[in-house]
């Protein structure tokens, strides 16, 4: 099976700083993977990199099976099969509806499969209710549901998912962690977590991806890494002696 | 402080009275500067948007000289298109000079800086994640640029609302290459410069709150018209 990213010796400097330097990564798809790290550690850039958002400075970047040149059709074509929900989730200007519906409005999609599909998303996100609300008057906790709902509207093939729990209550965290589960069991999406929450990961992550200084230094089955980390520097980080 | 009450008194008289001179030179008044308006926009917004969002050669340059030029002095205005206009003047064979016309490339002249100038403002104003959440749900580079200057569009507003407060309100460039000829190209503001030269005073009070008027009425037909922009601008409370 193809991999769904594959990078191959890449760098990200900005100004004379290497923020990123992954000698190899292959990420086969179809898991929940949690990419870890402390604060400055990469997670973002790496991610950003693999969404096709941030241009590697150096090596080759492949994503679901294309080598990325950076042309505009090919960053459409692929950026269409991707989705991403950040830590503040940015609410256009609107609804609820509005906003869910955008993936399917730019993709030039009919207005009854828009509505059947804004509808059917914000069920399963349990957010019925808010569809004709403005989504900037949401709470964090709905704003992160509403945002799910509309990265679910486009039927992605890959999720990206950024601290997307940082700042909202427990309890809509541990709801939004069963959607996630739910998204990756069901509907067959790669999940790409970026987080620093251990037990987040550990829950969720099938695959875990330790970065630390802009390097990947263990990558593995996350129950084998929490449990028995090979490198001294993941052991610090999940023992929490780290000092950021 | 009574002559200013005697001539708000009568000021008001003579706007009741539908006087037909001061009906003439608000319609004159508002066909230059709206005109002026729609045009700028059509020219400033575009603009404004490409030199926020694109990396266009000279780019820099162009936004400092808008900047700059968003305190063009009317009068200056006035100069540079009276020169062109001028029977000598390059443009001479169109026989432009003291009509409306003339007026309007005027404030089209000082309303085009701010337009552009604030709308490239308000959309560099904007965060990355705009952009991002555009593109990552699907958003062409188009799409995704229109989704920016859509979230821009209350700094747009206050752009098309601070131009218009100046070509309402501006008096020099009009002066100069319209010549205040009644029933032609006399204004708002040209009138009551000469009323009060006049010693009309309360005539110059009575378009002068008719200027007024207009000025309100029209931003708040703008905000209006942009109700739904505005309904989140409850601005900071502060406790």
């Amino acid at each position: 099976m193809t991999p769904v990213f594959k990078l191959h010796n890449i760098a990200k400097i900005y100004g004379k700083r290497e923020v990123l330097h992954i000698d190899q990564l292959t990420i086969p798809g179809r898991k929940i993977y949690a990419i870890l790290g402390p604060n400055g550690s990469g997670k973002t850039t790496l991610m950003r990199v693999m969404a096709l958002l941030t241009r590697n400075d150096t090596g080759t970047v492949d994503v679901l099976g294309e080598n990325i040149r950076w042309g505009k059709e090919q960053l459409l074509k692929l950026r269409r099969q991707m989705a991403m929900v950040t830590q503040t989730a940015f609410m256009f200007e609107g609804t609820v509806y509005t906003n869910v519906a955008y993936g399917l409005k730019v993709r030039g999609a009919p207005e009854s499969e828009i509505r059947n599909t804004v509808e059917n998303c914000l069920e399963l996100m349990g957010m019925s209710a808010f569809i004709t609300a403005d989504a900037r008057n949401l709470s964090g906790g709905e704003r992160q549901k509403v945002a799910i709902a509309r990265a679910l509207a486009i039927r992605p093939r890959v999720l990206f998912l950024d601290e997307p729990t940082a700042n909202i209550d427990p309890q809509s965290a541990v709801e939004i962690e069963h959607h996630i589960q739910f998204i990756n069991r069901e509907m067959g999406t790669t999940i790409i977590l970026v987080t620093h929450n251990l037990f987040q990961a550990r829950r969720l992550a099938d695959e875990v991806y330790f970065l630390w200084d802009g390097r990947m230094v263990e990558q593995g089955n996350a129950q084998n890494i929490f449990d028995h980390p090979q490198d001294e520097r993941t052991r610090s980080f999940l023992s929490g002696e780290t000092v950021f | 402080m009574e002559i200013i009450i005697q001539g708000i008194k009568e000021g008001l008289q003579l706007i009741f009275s539908m006087d037909p001179k001061i009906i003439h030179v608000t319609l004159v008044s508002l066909q230059v500067s709206l005109t002026a308006l729609l045009i700028a926009a059509c020219l400033g917004i575009p603009i404004g948007a490409a030199l926020a969002l694109k990396d266009i050669p000279g780019r820099r340059l162009f936004l400092n000289l808008t900047y700059t030029f968003m305190g063009l002095p009317p009068v200056l205005a006035g100069l540079i298109v009276y020169l062109f206009l001028t029977t000598r003047g390059p443009f001479g064979q169109f026989q432009l000079l003291f009509t409306p016309t003339a007026m309007i490339c005027a404030q089209i002249l000082l309303g085009f800086p701010i337009i552009c100038g604030l709308t490239a403002r308000a959309v560099m104003s904007q965060r990355q994640e705009v952009y991002d959440t555009a593109v990552t749900l699907g958003a062409s580079r188009r799409q995704a640029a229109w989704a920016i200057i859509r979230e821009s569009r209350m700094g747009i507003i206050a752009a098309l609302t601070t131009a218009l407060g100046r070509l309402v309100a501006e008096v020099g460039a009009v002066m100069l290459v319209g010549g205040n000829i009644e029933g032609s190209t006399r204004v708002l503001t040209t009138s009551i410069v000469l009323e009060t030269r006049m010693g009309e005073d309360s005539r110059a009070i009575g378009i002068g709150i008719v200027l007024l008027l207009i000025s309100f009425s029209i931003i708040m037909i703008i905000n209006l018209l942009e109700k739904r922009s505005f309904k989140n601008d409850a601005g900071i409370q502060i406790t």
